[in-house]
């Protein structure tokens, strides 16, 4: 074997449990960015394998071409087609079969008059298929929807919400239908359901009549298949049959087209979002592998200056270390591969656990998943201990007969060179931050300003570190005597070493603070926007399409307005076009009716007469677009492309949204019909309970809506904001266990360093519990320091991110004192676990072997 | 008989301005080729820096040094370190060996590191001759102090090097573990023709050398053929007396 290799091994196994810490901070980031990878591989073969089963025997669908881009909705929205073309396309040579289809949104609301399901998953309502090749859905019980209101449910649906064959409930399409239950299905031969979506079959006129605009004689796609045809030959056969603007496809390309809508809109994010916090742990693992690797090359100054005595070349040392961190990296990063998967279940049951369900199905793992993680992994090492390993070539042979270990990192010319490069980063860096926040605001100004400013924080940590832990610790001394004043000394005798541990809880923090400020902030914001714009006293509201729900019935407003207790109600529907070739939502009400609960602020124009061709538009959006009150827009809808006029201009960010429409000029677009709100004002002398009382009573019937006070409107306005921030804090643990481990792993180093001293310190009297004491609080210093940074730079960075990315200049910012004290506390407490190993391993030091150890 | 190793009006300073020290102060040796030469002196006259000039551990502030034919004063670290590995062989007075190899792979040590592959025979003469032969799969902090610096001694050897440069080898040694190993020093040279340069405060140690060199402060003061224990002690208290007249003075 290599020398230069031998001796890498030989070290990497003498020093095993001093490398412990490192191995778990790669086994850990790994493991992370692996169990990422292999949910997302995951999810998409389970949406891939969700969509072919739903098309298995459809050999081409037919769909109008007019679709329009929706958020929340993956695929966008399409405009229906006409009944008559199925009989059409059934005549066609080589068709065996085509049956219409109808699909919308439909809740069902269970036995104890909840809604089912909900929260991501989407709730579908359609017609029931007669062809068994051509319906994903089999009977397991009862029968097929035969006369108005019977309906079949998937069987998941039908068993959380208590519902049996023969039970009567509501539907929400979102007007309220009643149904019978008079079957349960399964998807495919044995699952509950597509995925965790829920499904409710009606028979076709209801579907039309529920879930199409017009209410008979549309639908959404003709699903066919043929016995002798190819699939590709299908669609050849029928193209010449279909009118403008319809098209036809193959079934494979459906199912292609389904997994890409969801994979690109959903699944990307959703893996982008987790792999950034696998960056974060990943990031924060290198600070810590850094350290430990510059700590044991530190400590083997000696064994390396005898090396190149006897001839190794700087090459040989230099290949030594990395070596070392190489074979540890591949050796970390396999362990993480494997603890991946542990990762990937979890995350799964984490996101189960606050309510968001994903499909299940087996664990798919592409070979991509495998070579990135350990190709990060071992990259990860080998950077880390580059400059370790350079210093360690560097190694004068000298110093083999010398006792050097000495950090120059606070003092002499370095330290100079260290200041100025720091400062001028932090120079830099500030500006940069505030300009781009502020000015613009531009988003590239402010992350580049954001990366100087932790460039210049990492480059200053060790001048800074003697200052903090003399500031943080001056307290100490009187606190805890002699055993305080020399924990505060030994947190500042190697400023290097204690501004790198913290930097690593520092990263952590930060990025903690960072999200639990812009989380506040978004959240203020969301208050004050229903404060400031939403002036009735009650809000009636449901899951919209596309959040998990079908929204509240549009019939509700006016029977709600009609109430003796109420002044004004409306409803504010969501509309949907393209303007500029973007997907755009839409504000459908009666405008004047809305100002009236909502406070539109200052109005340019005038709402009274926007018609069937106005529009009123926020006046940042109409600033964006160069629009004012007289100019044209294009709207594109699903059916037809019709010219507005701007008529109003009103101020933004309030629940109006950007566009407002009539319902007049809505009707003749619309798709499936519902309201996303209904603001109501009381009369006066009616209390609020009164009127909740009143409208909760009607809103029974109407497939039982929320009903909710002002405050209780902005408080689930904001609720999806803290169940991003719990997801948040659960994701970023991980990387503050990781700095934490380094912090650990720092001290245990410190500990074995030091044996000589502590072993003097016992000899001369000092008790084993004021060791542990003397260790466990220069961890405590050392966390100090990196949290307290953390908080700062996360406050500054979280005050930059939230005025970065609030365009319209509307936003708030709110620091949460008590959440940030929480922070600070945590950190501490962290710290002073950290320091519990080492202490114990200091004080179970034999006192004559730690004197007379060489 | 050419020298080993020389140097020539060498000069050795430390440090800058106030605190300059000047540790070789114009030193002009030779040392002679398959003989054992001591270099002794008090505590600062400059006889480890004579050491590790003349060995390319350090270089010199003014002067010239040879090793056999080659001047090491134009060399880059390169060339150094190929130096040390192939024409030289050390002994130090503490933390000779390598932790974590084996005693064989101690030995070993700089013919592996230049991927050489190692005298079979050889080694095993050399193994027979430090008494090491049921050790070799041991690790140093298995041995006593020694076995130690007799697996160094081995590993010094092991190269066939030019010179082989022993800094106070002896230093943390009891008499008779010292005593091994300085014969087998002297054996080296005996029997092998190896050149010895040690470095030594001990009388009693530089008495197993063929000739002594004398240093006080910076400068070669005196040479001495066929030391005994008692001649270089004598030698050594003049020394002491002179210094402590100059000292008085």
């Amino acid at each position: 074997m290599n020398a230069s290799v031998r001796i890498g091994v030989r070290s990497l196994l003498a020093h095993r449990r001093r490398l412990l810490g490192t191995v778990l901070s790669i086994v850990l980031g790994v493991a992370f960015l692996t169990g990422t990878m292999v949910l997302g591989d995951t999810l998409r073969a389970n949406f891939d394998t969700l969509f072919a089963d739903a098309d298995a025997g459809t050999d081409a669908v037919v769909r109008s071409a007019r679709v329009l881009d929706a958020p929340n909705v993956p695929g966008g929205v399409r405009a229906p087609l006409e009944e008559s073309l199925t009989a059409k396309l059934r005549a066609a040579p080589g068709v065996s079969a085509a049956e219409p289809s109808v699909q919308g949104a439909g809740q069902l609301i269970g036995a104890d008059g909840r809604p089912v399901g909900g929260q991501g998953p989407p709730t579908l309502a359609g017609n029931w298929i007669d062809d068994p090749k051509l319906n994903p859905y089999r009977l397991a019980e009862g029968r097929a929807p035969a006369a108005p209101g019977e309906a079949v449910v998937n069987r998941g649906a039908a068993k959380a919400g208590g519902l049996k064959v023969g039970d009567s409930t509501v539907l929400r399409t979102p007007d309220p239908v009643r149904i019978t239950v008079v079957g349960i299905a399964t998807f495919g031969a044995d699952a509950d359901g597509m995925g965790p979506s829920t499904f409710t079959a009606l028979t076709l006129a209801d579907a039309q009549a529920h879930l199409t605009p017009r209410g008979t004689g549309q639908v959404s796609t003709v699903r066919l298949r043929s016995d002798t045809l190819s699939q590709r030959q299908l669609v050849d056969e029928i193209g010449p049959l279909l009118p403008d603007g319809v098209e036809a496809l193959t079934g494979a390309d459906a199912t292609a087209q389904s997994t890409a809508d969801v994979s690109g809109r959903f699944l990307s994010l959703f893996t982008t979002l987790l792999l950034v916090f696998a960056g974060v742990a990943l990031l924060v693992a290198t600070f810590t592998i850094h350290n430990t690797f510059a700590i044991v090359t530190a400590q083997r100054t000696r064994e390396n200056a005898l090396l190149r005595a006897l001839g190794a070349g700087r090459g040989q040392v230099l290949g030594t270390t990395l070596g070392e961190a190489l074979a540890l990296g591949v050796l970390a990063s396999a362990l993480g591969l494997l603890g991946g998967f542990g990762v990937a279940a979890g995350l799964k049951a984490l996101f189960a656990a606050i309510g968001f369900t994903l499909p299940t199905g087996g664990t798919v793992v592409h070979p991509a998943t495998i070579l990135l993680p350990l190709l990060t992994g071992t990259l990860v090492a080998a950077a880390s201990a580059l400059a370790p390993a350079l210093r360690a070539a560097r190694t004068a042979p000298l110093a083999a007969l010398r006792d050097t270990a000495v950090d120059a990192s606070a003092q002499g010319r370095s330290a100079l060179v260290r200041r100025t490069l720091g400062a001028l980063l932090l120079v830099g860096g500030l500006p940069a931050v505030v300009v781009g926040a502020t000015r613009g605001p531009s988003l590239a100004l402010t992350v580049g300003g954001a990366l100087a400013l932790l460039a210049g924080t990492v480059v200053l940590g060790p001048v800074a570190a003697v200052l903090a832990v003399r500031v943080l610790g001056a307290p100490l001394p009187r606190l805890r005597g002699v055993t305080g004043a020399l924990a505060r000394r030994n947190a500042a005798r190697n400023p290097g070493r204690t501004a790198a541990t913290a930097t690593a809880l520092m990263v952590g923090v930060a990025v903690v603070t960072l999200f639990t400020v812009f989380g506040a902030s978004v959240k203020a914001t969301l208050d004050d926007t229903v404060s400031r714009s939403f002036a009735g006293d009650l809000a009636v509201t449901a899951p919209a399409t596309g959040a998990g729900g079908s929204g509240v019935s549009p019939k509700l407003a006016p029977a709600v307005a009609a109430l003796p207790e109420v002044r004004a109600a409306v409803g504010l529907g969501r509309g949907l076009a393209q303007v500029d070739g973007h997907g755009a939502q839409l504000g459908v009400a009666d405008p004047l009716a809305l100002a009236q609960v909502t406070d539109l602020g200052r109005v340019d124009g005038s709402l009274a007469d926007l018609g069937t061709d106005g529009l009123a538009v926020s006046r940042p959006e109409a600033q964006a677009h160069g629009w004012r009150v007289g100019s044209t827009v294009q709207l594109r809808f699903t059916d037809t492309t019709a010219a507005f006029t701007v008529r109003a201009l009103y101020a933004g960010g309030g629940v109006a949204g950007d566009y407002l429409i009539s319902r007049q000029a809505w009707e003749p677009h619309r798709v499936q019909d519902a309201d996303t709100l209904v603001a109501v004002a009381l009369r006066p002398g009616v209390t609020v309970e009164q009127g909740r009382a009143a409208i909760g009573q009607l809103a029974a019937a109407y497939g039982n809506p929320q009903v909710q006070t002002r405050a209780e409107y902005a408080e689930s306005s904001a609720s999806g904001v803290d169940m991003m921030l719990s997801v948040v804090y659960a994701l970023l643990a991980l990387a503050v266990l990781i700095a934490l481990l380094g912090i650990a792993n720092t001290l245990t180093l410190a500990v074995h360093e030091r044996t000589r001293e502590l072993g003097l310190l016992r000899a001369v009297g000092q008790s084993r519990a004021q060791l542990r004491a003397m260790v466990r609080w220069e961890s405590v210093l050392v966390a100090a320091f990196g949290t307290a940074g953390g908080l700062v730079l996360g406050a500054l960075l979280g005050w930059a991110l939230t005025r970065a990315s609030d365009g319209a200049g509307t936003g708030s910012f709110a620091l949460p004192a008590g959440r940030l004290a929480v922070i600070a506390l945590v950190g501490l407490a962290a710290g002073a676990l950290a320091g519990l190993r080492p202490a114990a391993r200091a004080a179970k030091l034999d006192v004559l072997r730690a004197v007379a150890s060489d | 008989m050419t020298a080993a190793a020389r140097v020539e009006e060498a000069v050795k300073e430390y440090g800058a301005g106030e605190t300059r020290v000047r540790a070789l102060d114009g030193v002009s040796v030779e040392f002679a080729a398959a003989r054992f030469t001591a270099v002794m002196g008090p505590s600062g006259s400059g006889k480890s820096t004579l050491m590790h000039c003349a060995a390319g551990l350090d270089t010199l502030s003014g002067g010239r040094a040879w090793l056999g034919e080659t001047e090491l004063s134009g060399l880059g670290d390169r060339e150094l370190t190929l130096l040390r590995r192939e024409r030289i062989g050390f002994v130090f007075q503490a933390f000779n060996l390598l932790p974590t190899l084996t005693v064989r792979e101690n030995i070993t040590l700089p013919l592996d590191l230049g991927g050489a592959a190692p005298d079979r025979e050889w080694l095993d003469a050399l193994i027979d001759v430090v008494g090491l032969g049921d050790r070799l799969q041991h690790r140093p902090s298995q041995l006593s102090g020694g076995q130690q610096q007799r697996v160094a001694v081995a590993r010094a050897l092991a190269g066939r090097p030019a010179v082989v440069f022993a800094d106070e080898p002896t230093g943390n040694l009891d008499s008779r573990s010292g005593g091994e190993v300085l014969g087998l020093l002297r054996s080296a040279v005996d029997t092998m023709r190896q050149s010895v340069v040690m470095v030594t405060h001990d009388p009693a140690a530089a008495a197993h050398a063929d000739t002594v060199l004398f240093l006080a402060d910076g400068r070669l003061v005196d040479t001495m053929q066929q030391p005994t224990a008692d001649r270089v002690l004598d030698r050594m208290k003049a020394f002491d007396g002179r210094r402590g007249k100059a000292a008085a003075r």
